[in-house]
């Protein structure tokens, strides 16, 4: 059974977090202070984390960046601020997602944590390579000869659903489609944020890109260097 | 010169120099010229005074040494000629050089019949004696005094030259009557006189100088501190409050350097205040909107929840359950548009532009809201020039405006067709939403915009608005400096025009789309 550890203070909210996500078949983990996650998180292992940004103890954004250190895990922000700067700050500290509250349907809240959980790229099988990376889309796994280099889930999918159509120019709103499962948002910074941290992993210089092509003014391809 | 003129204007140093300098050179030109005609006058009396001392004393000498060989025979009257040529024409160390001109007039003494008298007619130095003024010369014929006077006469071997003439009427005994006439060339007196000059103006040209410079230090302590408060004033337009000026003595400079500094605090500490104000405003709206949202988002789980199992319950419960749904929608849209309001208010508000396709966006938002209206069954077209037209904007800004629109015109369609009309020019892009519907009243036209104001204020509100969305969306416009217009009349639909620069920030020149529309008149 899916296990979804759930970080907010205030208990109410949590408590309901942890009805409409039972009532949905996942399990719940309930933590009410930015400073226990830590622990809590080793001792249980989540398949998920969501994760408020204001918390008693350790700020959500901190504690975002200790999971990242140590786990690629998918972690969801939620925010009760639309505040840009927020959301911005917490996709940088590794948040593959984030929701702001209040949020239109508990349903949604259900289908954005199922899109994280799931192999959004379940259709592709066996080997791809973009530039000179090889991807094991299977095993999940990238290397750059024979070296791994360790992605979050999001990022991996990012980077296969650009590999898997070589040659195609995505839009962001494609991408938001594509790897977030949004039908339509005009949110690209989800994307930005994103594909600056892929950038950072797998590119030589994230300065000059070869793996993430920027077309300007449209979107994002994969690099050609050997890539088709 | 415009240079020159427009620096002046500018320079309050540059400006205090040059007046003090042409008034001191008004000044220093009258009084070197009033000395200098004092001097010359004083110089050239002298000079004549002792020239026609000398002169008589010549004249004297000759009149004695013709008198003493009046009865002497011609070879020493010739050689009392030549004495007194010679020693009239002996030239002092103080003198330049002399000339004389003897000239005989009148008939000659006739002696004797058989014996021509002697005409001693000369002069001396290359003297062009044609020069000599005719009026002086009749002066002297007719008088027995010495007479004298200023001319300009020519020399065979050099320039011609101002001198001073005397001439004295002589008698040559066994000759005749002569003119006499001692002509002191004035070189020495000019030499003196343009040394003078020359000196004047050299005293002149240093005076103003030094006046000059003396203003030019003198101002540049008073205009120094006052160079220093605009500097510190520029940087205060800057931003930058913590600027003061030196106050280093106690006079007036000093008196504005004091109320410079005061009024710099006060100026200072008014504007942090305000800031501080403004941060607070900040925080709270930030807050209200966390401490808001997290109970709502309970709130909201809960009534799905409830909604969710609505058929197991009693058909009261279950109703009562979807009006608490609606409700939580209407007051969380309420608790969006106020805590957007506050950040406008606050001046908060920050504008996020991205480049993106306004066409689509349109597009997406007539999509969503037609989902919406479709129990209205309104058809809303949409008609553009071209197939794109990018624009660089804060998109969640542009679509909250054209939802606004787009669901205040279904509100008041009264199920007419609704039109979207989008035309770009190079540097702005236009978008007008008509509908023939309700319409507005023209009275009612500036009021549109106005918070929570309602056309009719007994007519119930269709889709449950929160009365902010028109007013939201004017300073969403506003903040791209784009413009929201609004037409609209009873019975005959409105139009709204939404103006925004293709580029958020930059100026619109005009309106694109006029917000009177097209279709009217004639469409009535």
């Amino acid at each position: 059974m899916t296990l979804v550890m759930v970080v907010d203070d205030d208990q109410d909210l949590a408590e309901m977090l942890g009805i409409v996500l039972t009532g949905a078949g996942i399990d719940v983990d309930l933590v009410s202070r930015g400073d226990e996650v830590l622990e809590v998180f080793r001792n249980n292992p989540p398949d998920l984390v969501l994760l408020d940004v204001m918390l008693p103890g350790l700020d959500g954004i901190e504690v975002c960046k200790l999971i990242r250190a140590e786990s690629m895990v998918p972690i969801v922000m939620l925010s009760a601020k639309g505040d840009t700067n927020d959301i911005v700050k917490g996709l940088e500290a590794g948040a593959d997602d984030y929701m702001v509250k209040p949020f239109r349907h508990p349903s949604e809240l259900i289908a954005r944590i199922r899109t994280r959980l799931r192999r959004t790229n379940a259709d592709v099988l066996g080997l791809l390579t973009i530039g000179d990376l090889s991807i094991d889309v299977t095993a999940h796994e990238v290397s750059r000869g024979g070296k791994k280099i360790a992605l979050t889930r999001l990022e991996f999918d990012l980077l296969v659903a650009l590999a898997k159509e070589p040659g195609r120019v995505f839009t962001r709103d494609a991408l938001l489609g594509e790897v977030w499962g949004y039908r339509h948002s005009t949110d690209t910074r989800l994307v930005n944020v994103h594909v600056q941290r892929l950038r950072s992993k797998v590119e030589h210089d994230p300065e000059r890109p070869e793996i993430v092509m920027t077309v300007r003014g449209v979107g994002y391809k994969a690099g050609v260097m050997g890539g088709s | 010169m415009n240079r020159f003129t427009s620096r002046l204007s500018k320079s309050l140093a540059s400006k205090v120099i040059v007046s003090t300098v042409l008034l001191s050179l008004g000044v220093v030109w009258l009084t070197g010229s009033a000395l200098y005609s004092q001097l010359s006058d004083g110089v050239k009396q002298v000079n004549l005074e002792s020239s026609l001392a000398e002169a008589r004393s010549s004249f004297f000498n000759a009149q004695y040494q013709f008198l003493l060989s009046e009865r002497a025979d011609v070879p020493a009257i010739t050689k009392a000629v030549q004495d007194v040529i010679i020693s009239s024409t002996e030239v002092s160390l103080s003198q330049d050089r002399k000339s004389i001109y003897l000239n005989r007039f009148g008939a000659p003494f006739r002696f004797s019949l058989k014996v021509e008298s002697p005409d001693y007619s000369t002069s001396t130095d290359g003297l062009d004696v044609s020069t000599v003024p005719e009026d002086l010369r009749e002066r002297v014929r007719s008088s027995d005094l010495v007479e004298y006077q200023y001319a300009q006469v020519s020399y065979q071997d050099r320039e011609d030259s101002n001198v001073l003439i005397a001439g004295r009427k002589i008698e040559i005994p066994k000759s005749g009557n002569y003119e006499m006439y001692l002509v002191y060339s004035l070189n020495n007196q000019n030499r003196t006189l343009s040394i003078i000059k020359n000196a004047l103006l050299l005293t002149g040209f240093a005076l103003i100088f030094l006046i000059g410079l003396i203003t030019w230090l003198v101002v540049r302590q008073v205009v120094r501190p006052v160079r220093e408060a605009a500097t510190i004033a520029k940087k205060f337009t800057e931003g930058d409050f913590s600027q003061r000026m030196n106050v280093d003595s106690s006079d007036e400079i000093a008196t504005l350097g004091t109320s410079f500094n005061e009024m710099a605090l006060s100026l200072e500490s008014q504007i942090t205040r305000l800031e501080n104000l403004s941060r607070v405003q900040q925080r709270f709206v930030s807050d209200v909107s966390h401490e808001l949202r997290t109970p709502l988002t309970t709130l909201r789980m809960a009534s799905e929840v409830i909604y969710g199992k609505k058929e197991d319950f009693d058909p009261t419960i279950a109703r009562s359950a979807e009006l608490l749904i609606a409700q939580l929608d209407r007051f969380e849209r309420l608790l969006e548009d106020l805590l957007e309001v506050s950040r406008f208010d606050a001046e908060v508000a920050v504008l996020e532009p991205v480049e993106f396709d306004l066409i689509t966006l349109i597009e997406r938002c007539i999509e969503d809201v037609r989902a919406n209206a479709e129990d209205h069954l309104i058809s809303i077209s949409i008609d553009h020039e071209t197939e794109q037209v990018m624009i660089k904007a804060d998109i969640r800004r542009v679509e909250r405006i054209m939802r606004n629109l787009l669901s205040n015109a279904l509100d008041h369609a009264e199920d007419k067709p609704i039109s979207v009309t989008v035309v770009a020019t190079r540097t702005e892009v236009a978008v007008g939403v008509r509908d023939y519907g309700t319409g507005i009243e023209p009275s009612a036209l500036s009021r549109v915009f106005d918070r929570f104001w309602r056309a009719d204020p007994s007519r119930a509100r269709v889709r449950g608005g929160t009365g902010l969305g028109l007013s939201i969306a004017l300073e969403d416009a506003r903040l791209h400096n784009g413009e929201l217009d609004a037409w609209g009349l009873p019975g005959q639909g409105a139009h709204f025009v939404l103006t925004l620069p293709r580029i958020a920030g930059e100026q619109i020149g005009g309106r694109p789309i006029r917000p009177q529309p097209q279709d009217y008149p004639q469409n009535i």
